[in-house]
C-alpha cells in the first residue's frame, strides 16, 4: 500500500535536510476529478501533497523546464529535484537518462506504484455521470470512487473508469527510484495492444477515413507536444521560425530555413505534424497517454504512438524506458532486422 | 481519348550506390519510365521520415528510398539504420490508411542499373491503377 | 419585440431560413461544436459548452488574404480573396460568447477596418440562448459584467420556458429572422414576461464561481509586472495554446505565405490564429525574445485581459465562459489567479 503520510514524512525530511531543491508532486485543483501539479519548496507546505487516481499528469515534463532554467542561471543550484513518479512516468525518466538529456544526479525519484489500479479517465467518468457535474469525490478502499453531484451520490468501481493505458499497462510500478512505496507486482494484461485492434481490423480506406476525420479536428494548440516529456527539441518542425537562431545567424541562413509544415490547420498539414511527431516518438513513447488526455478536441493520439510501440516490440523486440543503458531504437540495429519489404 | 495517368515518383537515392546505379542505367541507355524525380542524398540513413511525408504532401504519388546493399554502406552502417526507420514509416503509413504500395525501399548497387530500371518500371505499373495520391497532398 | 415560439414549431422556423447558412451546436462523439445544420429537426439546444466558441465562424482559424502568382513574363500577379458573402445564422449562442464577439468587433473595427473580418461579421446573425442551468461548472460571467441572460451582441435572445421559447428580438437583423416565419410566433403575454423574469433570476443564482472585487484588479496588476508572483503561478504551465485558442475573446493572429510552388513563385497569404503562449509569438529576428519564459507569457495573458484591454477599451477581455479553466491540462485556474492577485501582499 502506498501510504501518503509516509510519503509526506519523507518529503518533509528531504526538504529539511536540503537534499532537494523542491519537490514536484500533486495537489488538489479546482476540478474535483483532476489533481494539479504542485511545487513544494518549504517543509511546512507538504500537507498540500496528495496521491490518488486523479494524479494524471506526467510530472517528468517539468524536469525539462528545470534543465533549461539551470542552463540560464550563472550559479545554478545543482541539488536534485524531488519528483513523484508513477510506473509510466519512471520510464520517461529512463528515456531522458538514456538520451543523456538529464543525469541521474538531477533527480530524486519518489516512486509510487499504481499497484493494481492506475489513473482515472475523465471521459469515462463523464459518460457515467450523463452530464451531471461532480461536486465532490472520495475513494473508498481503492476499490470504488464515490462521486457526489447536486442530485445524487454514485459509486463506481474504479476498474470501470481507469484510463485505457492503465488497463494495458505491463509495469505499474516505477522501474527507477530513490525511495519507493507500494508493491512491485508485474501485471500481465492478456492483450497489451487491444486498443489498436479496432483500427487494425479496418480496411485501408476505412483506416484513412478514421484518421482523416480525427486529425482534421486538430486546432494545432500543440498541447500534445507541450505535455509530452519526450518533446524537448529546442526547435520543433512546426514552429514557424527558427528558435535556435542566435544573434550571429545571418539573414540568408534564416531565409533558407525550410518550412516543412504550415501553420494552417488543414488536413495535409495536420497529418504532417502528427506523423512526424509519431515517428519522433517511436521507441521513446512510454505510453503515459498524456497527449490524448490533454487534447481539447479528443483526437485519439495514443493510438498513433501505441502502434509504433507495437511495431517496435514485434519487429525489433524493443521496449522503451526499461533500461537507461540500452541503445535507442532508431540509433541501433541488429543484423537480423527484417528486410523482406526491401527489394 | 483520356490521357493515361502518369504517376510522379520521388526517389531518394544514396550518392554512393543507388544514385550511381541510376547513372549507370542512364549511360548504358537503358529505357525506363520518365516518371521518377531522383533526389541524391548522402546516405539512405540520412533520409528523414519528414522528407518522405513532405514528398507526399507536395503531391508525390509514390516515394522510393534506395541505398547500398547491407554491408556495402559507404558509412559502414547508415543503411542499417535506414532499414529500421523505413520499416517504422512503412507500418505507420499503412496504419493511417495510405496505400502501402506508394512507398518502397530498395537496395541498388552502383552496378545494378538494370535492377534500378526494373524497380522503377514495376513501381510505375503498381501506381497507375491507384490513381493520383490525394490523401496527404496539400490543396493547391 | 417579445414573442413566444413553441418548441414544436422551432424546427419549422429554422426550415424557413433557407437563404441562410444555419449553424447550431451539434454533439460529435463526446464534444459539442457549432456545425452547419442540414436537418433542423435534429437541433438540440440542451447542450453544454462547445469546445470552440462561435468565434470559429466569425473569425475562422485560417483565412486566405490573397493569392499570388508569377506571370510568364515574370511579373507578380496578386489577387485579393474576400470571403464569400453568405448570410449565416448561429443558433444557441451563449451570452458570454456573444459578448466576446462584440469585443473582437471593437478590435477589428478600429481604422482601418479589417475587411476580412467584417465581410463575415456583417452577414452573421447571432441567436442567443439564456443559460439555465449554466453550461459549465466554471462559468463566471457575472463577475466580468455579463449575465446568463445578457443581450449584449445578440440579435435575438431565446429563453427556454419548458415547452416553449421566449423570443426577444433585439435588432433589425433579428426582426428579419422572425419575419421569415411570422405566423409561427405569438406575442408574449404579461404572464410569460413574469415567468421570464423568474427564470432569469434563477439562472443568475446558478452561477457558482466568481472573482470578488474585480474592479480593483486592473489597478493592482499595474504594480505587479515585475512581481515573482508570475513565476510561481506559471510553474505548472506547459505553454500549450489551449487557453487562448479556446478563448472566445482572444484574437491574436499570424500572417504567413504558403507557397505552392517556388519556380514560378506561387502561393497564398493566409491569416491563422496565433497565441501569446507560444515561444515564437514574440521572437525577434535577432534571436532576442522579450518574453522568454512561461511566466512572462502567463502574465501577458492575464494582463492583456484585465489591464491593457481595460485601459484601451474600458472592458475586460474576458467574458467568463470558463473554457480555459475546464480544459487546462494542468488545472491552471484564472479565477484563482485573479483572486490571488486581489489579495497579493
Amino acid at each position: 500500500m502506498v501510504n501518503l503520510e509516509e510519503i509526506k514524512k519523507e518529503a518533509k525530511n528531504i526538504l529539511e535536510e536540503g537534499k532537494v531543491k523542491y519537490i514536484i508532486g500533486y495537489a488538489k485543483s479546482s476540478n474535483a476529478l483532476m489533481a494539479a501539479p504542485t511545487f513544494v519548496k518549504k517543509p511546512e507546505d507538504i500537507d498540500k501533497l496528495i496521491w490518488d487516481p486523479t494524479c494524471f499528469q506526467n510530472l517528468v515534463k517539468f524536469l525539462l523546464d528545470e534543465k533549461r532554467k539551470k542552463a540560464r542561471e550563472k550559479e545554478p543550484d545543482i541539488r536534485p529535484v524531488g519528483i513523484f513518479v508513477k510506473g509510466c512516468d519512471s520510464r520517461a525518466i529512463n528515456v531522458l537518462l538514456q538520451e543523456k538529456f538529464i543525469t541521474r544526479e538531477d533527480v530524486y525519484i519518489i516512486g509510487l506504484s499504481c499497484e493494481d489500479l492506475g489513473v482515472l479517465d475523465e471521459k469515462k467518468i463523464f459518460k457515467k455521470l450523463k452530464g451531471e457535474e461532480p461536486e465532490k469525490i472520495e475513494f473508498d478502499q481503492r476499490k470504488n470512487i464515490v462521486i457526489s453531484t447536486k442530485e445524487k451520490t454514485i459509486k463506481i468501481p474504479l476498474k470501470e473508469i481507469l484510463a485505457e493505458r492503465c488497463l494495458e499497462c505491463t509495469s505499474s510500478f516505477p522501474v527507477i527510484s530513490d525511495v519507493f512505496w507500494g508493491d512491485r507486482n508485474n501485471r500481465s494484461p492478456k492483450e497489451p495492444f487491444k486498443s489498436l485492434e479496432q483500427i487494425e481490423s479496418l480496411s485501408q480506406e476505412k483506416k484513412w477515413d478514421f484518421w482523416q476525420q480525427q486529425l482534421s479536428k486538430c486546432i494545432r494548440c500543440y498541447a500534445c507536444r507541450s505535455v509530452c516529456p519526450m518533446c524537448y527539441c529546442d526547435e520543433c518542425v512546426v514552429d514557424s521560425i527558427n528558435l535556435a537562431i542566435t544573434a550571429d545567424t545571418t539573414a540568408e541562413e534564416k531565409s533558407q530555413k525550410i518550412k516543412w509544415i504550415e501553420k494552417s490547420p488543414e488536413s495535409s498539414e495536420n497529418f504532417g505534424y502528427h506523423l512526424v511527431r509519431a515517428m519522433h516518438l517511436a521507441g521513446r513513447c512510454i505510453d503515459c497517454s498524456e497527449c490524448e488526455r490533454v487534447c481539447p478536441v479528443d483526437i485519439p493520439l495514443r493510438l498513433l504512438n501505441k502502434k509504433l510501440e507495437k511495431v517496435a516490440k514485434e519487429l525489433f523486440d524493443y521496449k522503451a524506458g526499461l533500461d537507461p543503458e540500452q541503445p535507442s531504437l532508431v540509433s541501433s540495429f541488429k543484423d537480423e532486422d527484417p528486410e523482406d519489404f526491401i527489394r | 481519348m483520356a490521357e493515361e495517368f502518369e504517376p510522379k515518383i520521388i526517389a531518394f537515392l544514396c550518392k554512393w550506390c543507388s544514385s550511381a546505379g541510376s547513372d549507370l542505367a542512364g549511360v548504358s541507355r537503358m529505357k525506363y519510365p520518365p516518371n521518377v524525380v531522383p533526389i541524391t542524398v548522402m546516405c539512405s540513413g540520412s533520409v528523414s521520415p519528414l522528407y518522405i511525408f513532405n514528398a507526399f504532401q507536395k503531391g508525390a504519388d509514390g516515394v522510393l528510398v534506395s541505398g547500398c546493399h547491407p554491408g556495402d554502406c559507404h558509412y559502414i552502417k547508415g543503411n542499417f539504420y535506414a532499414r529500421r526507420r523505413i520499416a517504422l514509416v512503412k507500418e505507420l503509413i499503412e496504419y493511417i490508411g495510405l496505400e502501402p504500395q506508394r512507398f518502397k525501399m530498395s537496395w541498388v548497387s552502383a552496378a545494378e542499373g538494370k535492377k534500378y530500371t526494373k524497380i522503377i518500371q514495376d513501381f510505375v505499373q503498381e501506381l497507375k491503377p491507384l490513381g493520383p495520391q490525394k490523401k496527404l497532398r496539400r490543396e493547391k | 419585440m417579445e414573442k413566444i415560439l413553441t418548441k414544436k414549431s422551432f424546427p419549422a422556423w429554422v426550415k424557413n431560413l433557407q437563404s441562410y447558412t444555419v449553424y447550431a451546436p451539434e454533439k460529435q462523439e463526446n464534444l459539442w461544436s457549432y456545425e452547419v445544420i442540414q436537418n433542423p429537426d435534429k437541433i438540440n439546444l440542451e447542450y453544454l459548452n462547445t469546445v470552440l466558441a462561435p468565434k470559429k465562424i466569425t473569425y475562422p482559424q485560417r483565412e486566405i488574404f490573397l493569392q499570388f502568382n508569377t506571370s510568364k513574363e515574370g511579373k507578380p500577379q496578386i489577387k485579393e480573396v474576400l470571403p464569400e458573402e453568405q448570410p449565416a445564422v448561429i443558433f444557441g449562442v451563449r451570452p458570454c460568447d456573444a459578448k466576446a464577439i462584440t469585443l473582437t468587433d471593437k478590435v477589428f473595427g478600429e481604422e482601418p477596418k479589417d475587411p476580412y473580418y467584417w465581410s463575415r461579421r456583417n452577414q452573421t446573425i447571432l441567436v442567443g440562448l439564456t443559460c439555465n442551468p449554466p453550461p459549465s461548472p466554471n462559468c463566471f460571467c457575472l463577475s466580468v459584467g455579463g449575465s446568463p441572460h445578457s443581450k449584449e451582441g445578440l440579435d435575438i435572445l431565446m429563453t427556454d420556458m419548458g415547452d416553449k421559447y421566449h423570443i426577444d428580438s433585439l435588432t433589425k437583423k433579428g426582426e428579419k429572422l422572425i419575419k421569415a416565419a411570422e405566423n409561427l410566433f405569438k406575442p408574449a403575454s404579461p404572464k410569460d414576461k413574469k415567468e421570464l423574469e423568474k427564470i432569469q433570476r434563477e439562472s443568475e443564482k446558478k452561477i457558482k464561481r466568481e472573482i470578488k472585487d474585480i474592479k480593483n484588479i486592473p489597478d493592482k496588476l499595474k504594480d505587479m509586472f515585475e512581481s515573482p508572483f508570475w513565476d510561481e503561478e506559471a510553474m505548472s504551465c506547459i505553454r500549450c495554446g489551449i487557453c487562448t485558442y479556446l478563448c472566445p475573446t482572444c484574437y491574436c493572429f499570424d500572417i504567413t505565405d504558403e507557397l505552392t510552388s517556388t519556380l514560378p513563385l506561387k502561393g497564398k497569404r493566409v491569416r491563422t490564429w496565433d497565441t501569446c503562449q507560444f515561444p515564437d509569438f514574440t521572437m525577434h529576428s535577432s534571436g532576442h525574445n522579450p518574453r522568454p519564459d512561461k511566466a512572462s507569457r502567463l502574465r501577458q495573458r492575464i494582463l492583456h485581459k484585465f489591464q491593457y484591454h481595460v485601459e484601451n477599451y474600458q472592458d475586460y477581455l474576458c467574458t467568463g465562459c470558463g473554457r480555459c479553466i475546464s480544459l487546462c491540462p494542468m488545472g491552471i485556474d484564472i479565477i484563482e489567479i485573479l483572486n490571488k492577485v486581489r489579495d497579493y501582499e
